[in-house]
């Protein structure tokens, strides 16, 4: 009789192998002639259970391609990167990456930024809560120190670039029976995400504003940021940009200057 | 999602000796709209071990309304690996939050290497497993301060080296912790179909007074090449067969809250609540012959 360690350990080996299990592991198990077929209820579970749990994560993957090759490639990443945490709520961070390592998806360059981006959805949902920021913090600081200051965007912000129409792609897909025809030649998409309440928020916005918030999200003060963002973008505006976006849940806190 | 809305009391912890429904994400907004008449929920809490967002969010507000259960599949108590502190204290942390009427997990183990399974995987019933399990149950409930209820899993395969019945591990396994039984009318029913198990045995061998909740589900059936499967998916409504052992097992040993699971196919909510309801029915009148019985 194996131990109980060598036999689970040798139980995952075969729940993750492609082929059937050793005839070590099958001695093992009470066989009336049909263990093999009870053994893959196991095996099956495994890549079924994990493979959900990455379809609930990349639901336009699969809709662009389609629920079989869906199901096909979700069955080789499980095996390839099985679970490495406790829970399933952030299952599926290599996705993207094996996306692209798969050649004969290479017709499809935009699909693993359209992944990048519903992982960063799904780890959006998730993010922890955060007071917004408020127009009385706003005020209480000198009007001529503003631009000194940093801004601390909501911890659920994710800032997501593609060569690609990636927000495009993914809006269009939102949608059952959307017909909408997307050149890929359509430039490239810098695409904000962030919850600042129960809903998650997905938006295209411009160069400028995506440098800004990203120089912010590394800890730069606003002028540090802004003079960043107009090296690539000189039609970025500040003014503009906050008066959308300064209370609207983009940002938590003000960040004192560095002295 | 704010303090505020924290601070709002809540109904007691307890679960109430009624029928209670799986809380699944598409159902938040009806419950907290609807109000339905249910008489507890009951999630995984590896489903709410997020940092924040919509579902903790959801949970809060929905546990002002509704006693709770938390129902764990990731302690992995039979894993030869040990009892993860850093999922413990997760764990933990939500029982304190939440204040659940009752916490259980499975007779089983999903991690026997670095990585996870996220299956409920099959033991072998052996004197050495028994004290595995007994050792991680103690852990847990030391680490919750408090007793947690031990479920009987559903299985497909058996191991020749086995030296004991399902039951008899169960049971022993709860006297030896301290720990209550989980009672899965329809993980009994498809274990015992599927190893040409007495189902009358195994339920006899089951004592009332440690069983603090019951569950029941549906499952679908795999032809095999000699015989057939019963797999417990979770995925429709209770089967005739099931509903029949349940009412039964509640004559006999008492009336127990008893949860209506389901994790797959989703039905809308009143197919649900319409299940709740027969159990609620079975309930009332296992508890007016149990009354008048004892």
């Amino acid at each position: 009789m194996k131990s109980l360690s060598d036999l689970q350990r040798e139980f995952c080996d075969a729940l993750r192998a492609p082929g059937a299990p050793s005839p070590v592991l099958m001695d093992e198990l009470l066989d009336d002639g049909t263990a093999p077929e009870r053994f893959n209820v196991y095996r099956n579970n495994f890549v079924v259970l994990n493979g959900d749990a990455l379809a609930d994560m990349y639901p336009t993957i699969r809709r662009l391609i389609g629920d079989e090759a869906f199901r096909s490639l979700a069955n080789r990443y499980v095996r390839t990167h099985p679970p490495e945490s406790r829970t399933l709520l952030l299952y599926g961070d290599r996705f993207p990456g094996f996306l692209e390592s798969i050649p004969e998806l290479s017709r499809l360059p935009y699909l693993s930024d359209v992944a990048r981006l519903e992982f960063a959805w799904t780890c959006a949902y998730h993010a922890p809560d955060a007071q917004l920021l408020g127009r009385d913090e706003v005020a209480s600081i000198a009007a001529e120190t503003f631009t000194r200051f940093g801004l601390e965007p909501h911890p659920s912000m994710h800032c997501i670039s593609s060569d690609y129409p990636a927000y495009r792609i993914w809006a269009a897909n939102q949608e059952e029976g959307s017909e909408e025809t997307i050149s890929l030649d359509s430039g490239p998409s810098h695409i904000l995400i962030v919850r600042p309440g129960m809903e998650v928020e997905t938006r295209e916005v411009g160069e400028g504003a995506f440098l800004f918030l990203q120089r912010l999200q590394a800890g730069d003060s606003i002028e540090d940021a802004f003079d960043m963002a107009m090296q690539s973008d000189s039609a970025f505006d500040l003014a503009e940009f906050f008066a959308h976006h300064l209370f609207d849940g983009t940002f938590c806190a003000l960040r004192k200057p560095r002295t | 999602m704010g303090e505020a809305e924290i601070s709002q009391p809540r109904v007691e912890a307890p679960v109430p000796m009624r029928a209670g429904v799986s809380l699944k994400a598409q159902h938040y907004r009806t419950v907290i709209d609807r109000h339905p008449d249910v008489g507890w929920f009951e999630v995984h809490p590896e489903n709410y071990m997020g940092r924040g967002g919509p579902p903790l969010g959801y949970l809060e507000r929905i546990r002002r309304d509704y006693p709770l259960s938390l129902h764990s599949v990731g302690t992995s108590l039979g894993s030869h690996l040990p009892v993860d502190r850093e999922h413990l204290g997760a764990l933990k942390e939500l029982v304190d939050r939440f204040e659940p009427g009752m916490v259980s997990e499975h007779l089983s183990w999903s991690h026997g290497r670095e990585w996870y399974t996220h299956d409920l995987l099959p033991l072998r019933y052996t004197e050495d497993a028994l004290n595995l399990v007994v050792a991680h149950i103690d852990q847990v409930q030391e680490v919750l301060q408090r007793k947690i209820l031990i479920e009987n899993p559903s299985t497909y395969l058996q191991f020749r080296d086995s030296e004991m019945k399902e039951q008899d591990f169960l049971v022993e396994a709860a006297r030896r912790s301290g720990a209550g039984l989980l009672l899965d009318i329809n993980n009994v029913y498809v274990s015992c179909s599927n190893h040409g198990w007495d189902i009358e045995a195994y339920l006899s061998a089951i004592p009332a007074q440690l069983v603090g909740e019951i569950h029941l589900a549906g499952h679908t059936v795999q032809t095999l090449r000699k015989g057939t499967l019963r797999l417990d998916d979770h995925g429709s409504a209770v089967c005739d067969e099931v509903w029949s052992l349940y009412k039964d097992c509640i004559q006999t040993i008492g009336p127990v809250p008893t949860l209506i699971e389901r994790d797959s196919n989703i039905p809308e909510f009143t197919e649900l609540l319409g299940e709740a309801t027969v159990a609620g029915q079975a309930l009332t009148a296992a508890g007016e012959k149990y009354e008048v019985a004892v």
